[in-house]
């Protein structure tokens, strides 16, 4: 197994869709006559109608990687999978693909609805490559993993939805690939189910190349090393994965923030600074001083500052003391806060703060402010956790 | 397993027409994915009639019931048939289910990707495997039609001549002829979904002009169903070989055996080198 081992190598690779159907039926029509006549294929350019789902994208993973494909809906990511797959055809630019290719784009394609479980994984089987002899053997494997011993013999149209994965991911594990991809399939199972795949991929990672779309950062970057961040096909940033979601968190936040200002009718962010700046030492003191402007008047408010890292995680929050009610009267309709952080004990990293506006009883939320500023802590890398304490060790 | 550890795939927008080796590589997969196109036709076989109490016997009914009416008009001289070689009802029952056989690979194989559903965008898999495995209802609903012919045959006290043994060449020919126009319209259908339309329509009217529920016609122009209808030469070789006549039209049965073979080829080409880029317009 040598440093080199690259098992995906994707060059420059597009791919267009149709925006009409009627045109996609005359398109696809064309298609196939140049195919079957050997015509020159039309792919290279764009036509009527026509866009670039999946632009110009490079890549490479290697045996031991996992690359983590994050994105809006629509960005082109399981457009790219399919292509990966060879379900599609490139438009232009190349694939080269070593090895055994197992894929779950969608869990339960191919369930026959009204086969049994058991029946339909043999079905299933076959359809990923299995012999008969395979699945006999991993049969009971199957069923384990899936923890679908008592339903095994019903029909899979009584199955929830959570059984359907279980079924899926447990055959489509089995099938052994040296090339694994996996696209947002795990979302709908249970806690103890999407655990139990996790650790299997990541056992898994070690003998193959694993690339999988989700959008659940947590556990991408959890099971990722390389991350590909997506948008309107583009490929915005590669690399590093803890650096390719800070940039996704920060991408979304931005546009949050010029959204929550035109949705918001009570009350609008006029500016969040920290001081003396945005980039703060560990353990330094920190004051996050808020501009708010409401739009009605009257109301009595408290503030609820959360203080998130960029996988979603929530490190810690503060409540405004209720008992000071920030009452808003006619004359004053712009307010001005203050949060005094003292001793800012965050691990090294960046974090983003989100502002809540609620009633003095928390029982309605009048705004949310999500990930309205975002701050740098530098300082000791060797620590671990979320949050950390002033520390000293002594060695004797 | 070993070779398939170290091989590599490569995607791009380029022809499989340059590939080398095309036939042999549809040649290669078609062995591979055998497997799997008879798991997909038990897969067929078990879930069609599940949920149904009569079951199999659908398989009968209609032919039964068209084979009956039409005995009962002729019988009655509602109009004229003419003379069968064979008892009229073991003429119309044969070729209807000969017909039936044709017609039902044909509309099997056009639908096959289009009822597939999400396989075809979803999982990566030899798509042919799809079209191969949809003949597999309509051989089995042929050979449970041969009870009640069998049936018919001892109550008529009928014996099919020795010929008969070649009778499942001519039938290979209309299955490959079903499956190579099946391909072509399998594919199109995935884009274009009137496909399944025009060829019910066309079943419909085809069984009417070939030779199934009369015999053929000698006189002009209505010999014109005889050759015409491509169908018509290798059914009418079945009539013959079963009523243990001389073969008919010799040569129209050669080419047309040669032209069958010539559309599977064709058809199985194209699908498998269009599918690629059609399956994201299914």
């Amino acid at each position: 197994m040598s440093d080199d081992d690259v098992l995906i190598k994707v060059e420059n690779v597009s791919k267009k869709f149709c925006k009409s159907l009627k045109q996609s039926m005359l398109y696809g029509i064309e298609d196939i006559a140049r195919d079957t006549l050997n015509l020159k294929a039309t792919s290279d350019v764009l036509r009527k109608d026509e866009f670039w789902a999946v632009d110009d994208v490079s890549f490479e993973v290697k045996r031991g990687e996992c690359l983590g494909i994050i994105g809006r809906n629509g960005a082109g990511k399981s457009t790219l999978l399919k292509m990966l797959n060879g379900i599609f055809m490139p438009d232009k630019g190349t694939i080269t693909i070593k090895g055994k290719v197992g894929a779950l784009i969608e869990v339960g394609a191919g369930f026959h609805p009204m086969l049994t479980g058991r029946e339909n994984i043999y079905v299933n089987g076959s359809i990923l490559g299995m012999s008969k002899r395979e699945i006999d053997g991993k049969f009971d494997e199957i069923v384990e993993f899936a923890e679908l011993e008592e339903f095994i013999d019903m029909p899979v149209k009584h199955y929830s939805s959570g059984m359907y994965v279980r079924l899926g991911f447990a055959i489509a594990a089995q099938v052994e690939p040296d090339v694994l991809i996996l696209d947002e399939v795990l979302a709908v199972g249970d806690l103890g189910f999407s655990a139990k795949c996790y650790k299997y991929i990541s056992d898994f990672k070690r003998k193959s190349a694993v690339i999988l779309v989700s959008h659940d950062m947590r556990n991408i970057s959890r099971m990722s090393n390389v991350g590909l961040f997506f948008s309107k096909g583009k490929v915005i940033s590669y690399g590093d994965i803890q650096n390719t979601v800070e940039l996704y968190r920060s991408y979304f936040s931005e546009n949050d923030i010029k959204r929550t200002k035109h949705d918001s009718e009570i009350l609008t962010v006029l500016s969040v600074n920290s001081l003396p700046k945005n980039r703060v030492k560990q353990y330094s003191d920190l004051v996050i001083e808020i501009s708010l402007y409401s739009h009605i008047k009257n109301i009595n408010i408290i503030f609820n500052m959360a203080i998130h890292k960029s996988d979603g995680t929530h490190c810690c929050g503060f409540i405004s003391d209720p008992k000071k009610i920030t009452n808003i009267s006619k004359n004053s309709s712009k307010i001005n806060i203050d949060l005094y952080l003292s001793k800012l004990r965050l691990m090294p990293g960046e974090y983003y703060f989100s502002l809540y506006i609620w009633n003095v009883d928390q029982t309605e939320r009048f705004s949310a402010f999500e990930n309205c500023h975002k701050i740098t802590v530098i300082g000791d890398e060797r620590t671990q956790g979320i949050v950390t304490l002033e520390h000293k060790w002594k060695i004797k | 397993m070993k070779n398939e550890k170290d091989k590599i795939q490569i995607y791009s927008a380029r022809q499989s027409h340059h590939k080398k080796n095309l036939w042999l590589e549809m040649e290669q997969e078609l062995i591979a994915s055998r497997e799997l196109i008879w798991r997909l036709m038990l897969r067929d076989f078990s879930v069609r009639y599940r949920q149904s109490i009569l079951g199999y016997i659908w398989a009968i009914f209609p032919q039964i019931i068209t084979v009956a009416i039409f005995t009962f008009l002729a019988r009655h001289r509602v109009f004229d048939m003419g003379g069968t070689t064979m008892p009229y009802v073991i003429h119309a029952l044969w070729s209807v289910s000969v017909w039936q056989l044709f017609a039902g690979c044909l509309i099997g194989c056009t639908n096959s990707l289009v009822n597939a559903g999400s396989l075809v965008t979803k999982i990566n898999f030899p798509k042919e495997a799809l079209v191969f495995s949809a003949i597999g209802q309509a051989l089995l609903d042929f050979m449970i039609r041969l009870f009640p012919i069998t049936m018919v045959f001892i109550w008529y006290g009928f014996v099919p001549s020795w010929h008969s043994v070649f009778i499942p060449f001519v039938l290979m020919s209309i299955i490959l002829m079903a499956l190579g126009v099946g391909f072509i319209m399998a594919i199109i259908n995935l884009v274009l979904r009137d496909m399944g339309n025009v060829i019910s329509m066309i079943l419909t009217f085809g069984m009417f002009l070939a030779p199934i529920l009369y015999p053929p016609p000698i006189k002009e122009p209505f010999n014109i169903v005889n050759y015409a209808n491509p169908f018509s030469p290798l059914l009418i070789a079945t009539q013959n070989l079963l009523a243990g006549q001389d073969l008919m039209q010799t040569e129209l049965l050669a080419l047309m055996s040669a032209i069958s073979l010539g559309i599977f080829l064709f058809g199985w080409r194209m699908f498998h080198i269009t599918m690629p880029r059609i399956a994201e317009r299914a």
